[in-house]
């Protein structure tokens, strides 16, 4: 479904990626496992298009949209729900994930997708007239899931959906990762620093390096692979 | 149908305000000039809120927009006096004029400025009226620093009595119909795809670029409809009241900073705040320059950090804010 393939791109004179290819299939969930600072957010930034790529391809549905701005790839249906939240801290929840169905076919849709989002995150429909900011951090996580769901995506990318959570609550974001790939049918690409978390939920994991692919598999072959978990995870 | 007439009930109170301050201008004595110093604030504020209050940016340059206004009219003044038959028609003439120029340096401008965010935008803004004025003087542009003056050719199109009907009345009614129009534009903006766009983009650029929004081209859009309306209220206001145009005159930064001092205090973003902030600024700073000669700016700049502490988000924002939920909030927003 995704294809990239030598991605380049960085900050002003820093390269961040040297060329990482990695490919999502349709209807799995693709996990990008690395410590900080080694350009997964600059990786899927770069895909999306807020950054504009130095180097190499990237295909959607067979299409080449290296080049294609933020705003085309979200009507074709690709989403990303971005690191550090970026909510709309004075509107209420339910005001939230309104703005979120701004495309229009999301807009023909918005009120199942409502509906579709309150019943993926129960919490939400309890809180739909609290500010954004009254929000916990658990919370918030879960409206900028929410938010982005809302665009009527296919895939989904998710900058470090467990970062800053409580262990019980990371957990329970996994848990709604693996019911939006079996129930909404979406395809995910998830970029974690959790290694076991989302070892467990991933189909086929990659592992970044310095900007680099170090090594991918199946996560079964991740797990069982010790020099990788040594090497790259630390656990 | 009673939904849409239901989303313009905002409209009532800008429109009210500015009918009252119209029927006192006209009906009490010696209160016209008052009056018609308020409503160019309003038309301004009005105009410069479509851009500052939406998009939260803040625009430093924003005179060079009436400036550029201003000369357009003069241009079609005195270019065109000559053709006896235009009549009136050369005043509309010169609002297109005004209009096209504005629009034109707003996407000149626009197109290198609005890449850039937040404080780099301010900045990037702040030499575009010096540096207008000076291009226009130095390159002796339009008569260079000797500026136009076109007095004369406005007595002989329009004959005398016209032409100073046209700057002691009718001036002031073209300034109070341009802020009209630039409320009704608010409105319209705020109630459509436009508004939703940046509103978004306003409150968190990042997340709007998320959601699908092609920000640059709202930005852009709001930065057009904004200097269009500066555009007129330059040719109205400073052309057709006073027929004359100076370049140090018409690029005064003072007037940015009298638009961003208007928006912020009556509610960036809000339609009826640009109102309430030109009534505040504007009677405050007559009456005070009234009583208190060569003081007025000492005792403005407290109250205006007063009132600034006191409603971060300007009167009606602050308004809008306590009242979130009853009724009366249907006729403001």
């Amino acid at each position: 479904m995704l294809r990239v393939r030598e991605l380049e791109s960085g900050y002003g004179p820093m390269q961040v990626l040297w060329k990482p290819s990695l490919e999502v299939k349709k209807g799995r969930i693709t996990t990008l496992l690395g410590p900080n600072g080694v350009g997964k957010s600059t990786f899927l930034t770069t895909v999306f298009g807020s950054i504009k790529p130095w180097g190499g391809k990237i295909f959607y549905e067979e299409k080449d949209v290296t080049l294609v701005p933020t705003h085309k790839k979200v009507e074709m249906g690709l989403v990303l729900a971005p690191e550090g939240k970026h909510l709309f801290l004075n509107m209420r929840v339910y005001e939230n994930l309104s703005m979120g169905a701004y495309v229009k076919k999301a807009l023909a849709h918005k009120e199942e997708s409502i509906e579709l989002v309150y019943s993926l995150f129960p919490r939400l429909k309890e809180r739909k007239n609290q500010l954004a900011g009254s929000l916990s951090g658990g919370e918030q996580q879960m409206l900028t899931i929410g938010r982005a769901l809302m665009t009527k995506p296919e895939l989904i990318m998710l900058d470090e959906p467990s970062q800053g959570l409580a262990p019980l609550l990371a957990t329970e974001v996994f848990k709604t990762i693996l019911k939006m790939k079996a129930e909404m049918g979406l395809t995910i690409l998830l970029v974690e620093q959790n290694a076991e978390a989302s070892l467990d939920a991933a189909d086929y994991v990659y592992i970044m390096h310095e900007g680099v692919i170090k090594a991918e598999g199946k996560s079964e072959q991740i797990r069982n692979s010790s020099e990788i978990r040594e090497a790259y995870l630390g656990v | 149908m009673r939904k849409t007439v239901q989303r313009y009930y905002p409209l009532f109170p800008v429109f009210a305000a500015y009918f009252i301050l119209f029927l006192v201008g006209k009906n009490v004595s010696g209160m016209w000039q008052l009056v018609s110093t308020l409503l160019f604030y309003c038309a301004l504020g009005q105009a410069f809120n479509i851009f500052l209050g939406m998009t939260g940016y803040v625009d430093f340059g924003y005179v060079a927009f009436m400036g550029v206004g201003t000369y357009g009219m003069a241009i079609a003044i005195t270019r065109l006096a000559h053709v006896e038959a235009l009549g009136v028609l050369i005043v509309a003439i010169g609002f297109a004029m005004a209009l096209v120029m504005a629009a034109l340096l707003s996407v000149a401008v626009g197109a290198v400025a609005l890449r850039l965010r937040g404080a780099y935008f301010a900045i990037a803004t702040i030499g575009v009226n010096e540096g207008f004025r000076f291009l226009i003087e130095g390159a002796k542009i339009w008569n260079g620093s000797d500026g136009m003056i076109f007095t004369a050719q406005l007595n002989q199109i329009l004959g005398r009595e016209t032409a100073s009907a046209l700057s002691t009345f009718w001036a002031d009614v073209i300034v109070l119909i341009i802020a009209v129009l630039a409320a009704f534009v608010t409105l319209f903006y705020m109630k459509s795809k436009i508004g939703y766009a940046l509103t978004a983009l306003r409150e968190d650029e990042d997340a709007a670029v998320v959601m699908g929004i092609n920000v640059t081209k709202y930005k852009i859009i709001a930065f057009i409809t904004s200097a269009s309306f500066a555009g007129l209220v330059g040719a109205t206001s400073w052309a057709l009241k006073t027929p004359y145009v100076f370049p140090p005159e018409v690029f005064e930064i003072h007037y940015t900073i009298e638009a961003i001092i208007i928006v912020l205090l009556g509610g960036a973003g809000t339609l009826l705040g640009p109102v309430a902030g030109a009534l505040i600024y504007g009677i405050s700073k007559y009456y005070l320059s009234i009583f208190l000669p060569g003081f007025q700016l000492l005792i403005f700049a407290p109250i205006i950090i007063i009132i600034i502490i006191l409603f971060p988000e300007g009167v009606i924002g602050m308004l809008k804010k306590s009242f979130r939920d009853s009724t009366l909030m249907r006729f403001i927003i």
